[in-house]
């Protein structure tokens, strides 16, 4: 499954819980790993890449604890996400039998995958960090919030492209590629450009 | 392949014609022709009330000396291959966005890096999903030349791979990352440096250092990357090569940079009597139109190389970071009255300015 589900943010996994964890074990897990993130904040020596690495952290550890403790917002995030993994599946499998079903089938899957990126990822995030528990425990404040909707958005999107590394080609015929191949073009194509850099300059 | 038209009963489409464009596009690695000829509203396509023999698309059509290139001879051919040109008139005959054929797109990616054109190969290899690692194989290159004392390769390797870097936080969706030098050098003096040593030219030298390459690799990644991997010699020698990669025409404007020092040499006392007497800066501009005898805007245009009016000191340093983009670097705000310039500032203790020919002859 570890395959299959990558880029599907999982929350259990983010607070180390498995999926039948109770509220109760979720608000305890949640409370201990934000202090450690504290901890290991207050001790680091902050730069703008780890700036943004532990903005994210808090973000993602805030919005588990947001869409978990919470039993509809839990059930709705599950489900879907459960959906969407089956739904993947069927439409690899329409797509590798050359099925007229897999465009269909992908047009779903791209509006759904979009759907529950955009829900489970910026916006709970976002809306984790207005809950008043939320705030007591991390201290998030509007600034946070403005600082996180690039990252928030580059992380929703690097998950979209782990989730599309694995889906069928659409828009390209697929790629026959050797790699051995790819570092000899590179390493051609590296002589090329130093050889008429070397011509402009003289 | 047949030479003469590929027909239906609406439309005859020259099918010479279709595979030159499309050659052309791969050769030249110009995604955007490449897209257009498969896009819904391609007059290549069967559904389009455009003919593509209209001589608006003219454009799209090599010119005789690329169609004696062998170059170009070799892409026709693989253009006209028989399984690929099936594909190519079998996408444009279906009502549904194509399929793009992924070698000629894969050539038209390493085309577009060997011209150059960083950010339309970046779409390519993007699109079939390989940017990451190409990306990934120039970052080695790069890193073993540095290592090895290859300058010229090592510039050469990091500039294709920090070109090919793709921005996943660009809203709606994600892009190259774009060479805008004009936008991050008026990020670079968003503040106005209350001290002069507070302004970009004036940093310690190793941090001037680490701020030129963050802005001309476009990426803090590369630049700790080279930071990591080479002294500092090694670095100044590499930064040195750099900008000349990225601005070829730098002598020009380093001759104009020397001509502006030379000018504020004449009255630098005078600037940083003024500087000390802060809020009585209006001291100044008298100073400084007493020692040119003119407007003191004739500065940032010295460096510029033009007048722009008159505009303001964000305009000329947009426009200057958009000629010469390593100038970014060099220059300084400096409030005269109510107005602000740029003006050449530079540390004679850094290595710099020496090796890129800023100094003005004593």
């Amino acid at each position: 499954m570890a395959q299959q589900d990558a880029g599907y943010i999982n929350y259990f996994s983010i607070l180390g819980l498995n999926p039948d964890a109770k509220p109760g074990e979720v608000r305890k897990e949640y409370r201990r790993r934000m202090k450690e993130l504290i901890v290991e904040i207050s001790r680091a020596e902050i730069t703008e890449e780890r700036r943004s690495h532990f903005l994210l952290e808090m973000a993602k550890l805030n919005a588990a604890y947001y869409v978990l403790w919470n039993g509809e917002r839990r059930e709705a995030y599950w489900t879907e996400r459960s959906a969407l993994i089956s739904l993947e599946e069927r439409w690899r499998d329409a797509a590798k039998a050359g099925d007229a079903e897999a465009e269909p089938l992908r047009r779903e899957f791209e509006r759904r995958l979009r759907d529950f990126l955009t829900k489970f990822i910026e916006e709970a995030m976002i809306s984790a960090g207005r809950d008043k528990d939320v705030i007591e425990e991390s201290n998030w404040d509007m600034a946070h919030e403005r600082h996180a909707f690039r990252i928030l958005r580059h992380y929703r999107q690097s998950l979209y492209q782990q989730i599309l590394e694995r889906l069928p080609y659409v828009d390209v015929t697929e790629p026959k590629i050797s790699w051995d191949e790819r570092r000899r073009v590179a390493r051609a194509m590296l002589d090329e450009a130093v050889s008429s850099s070397a011509d402009a300059r003289s | 392949m047949a030479t003469n038209a590929h027909s239906t009963e609406d439309k005859a489409i020259d099918q010479d014609l279709l595979a030159k464009a499309i050659a052309r596009a791969v050769i030249d690695g110009d995604i955007v022709n490449f897209r257009f000829i498969f896009t819904p509203l391609s007059p290549a396509r069967q559904e389009s009330p455009e003919a593509f023999e209209d001589r608006k698309y003219a454009y799209l059509q090599p010119d005789a000396d690329m169609e004696a290139d062998p170059g170009f001879r070799e892409v026709l051919a693989m253009v006209k291959e028989p399984d690929t040109w099936r594909h190519i008139l079998g996408e444009l005959d279906a009502r549904r966005p194509a399929r793009l054929p992924a070698p000629l797109l894969l050539r038209l990616a390493d085309q577009a890096v060997r011209g150059g054109k960083y950010t339309a190969a970046a779409q390519a290899y993007e699109q079939l999903r390989l940017r990451a690692r190409m990306q990934q194989l120039f970052f080695d290159e790069a890193r073993d030349a540095l290592a090895a004392g290859d300058i010229p390769r090592a510039v050469a390797g990091y500039r294709i791979a920090t070109g090919l870097e793709y921005n996943y936080a660009a809203f709606p969706e994600p892009l190259p990352v774009v060479p805008d030098y004009q936008r991050r050098a008026l990020m670079m003096h968003g503040d106005y440096p209350e001290r002069p040593e507070d302004s970009i030219p004036m940093q310690e030298p190793t941090t001037l250092l680490r701020t030129a390459l963050e802005y001309l690799l476009l990426s803090p990644e590369a630049a700790a990357q080279i930071e990591q991997t080479a002294d500092a010699p090694v670095r100044v020698e590499f930064l040195v090569q750099l900008v000349h990669a990225v601005d070829p025409q730098w002598p020009a404007f380093a001759e104009r940079y020397r001509e502006t020092c030379g000018l504020m040499r004449a009255y630098q006392e005078r600037i940083e009597h003024a500087i000390a007497q802060r809020g009585q800066s209006r001291g100044l501009a008298d100073e400084i139109e007493d020692t040119l005898g003119a407007d003191p805007e004739q500065l940032p245009a010295r460096l510029l190389g033009r007048e722009l009016g008159k505009a303001e000191w964000w305009q000329y340093l947009k426009e200057l970071a958009s000629a010469h983009p390593p100038a970014a670097l060099f220059v300084a705000r400096q409030a005269i009255g109510a107005r602000e310039i740029i003006v050449p500032r530079y540390r004679s203790d850094g290595p710099l300015p020496e090796r890129l020919g800023l100094l003005p002859s004593p």
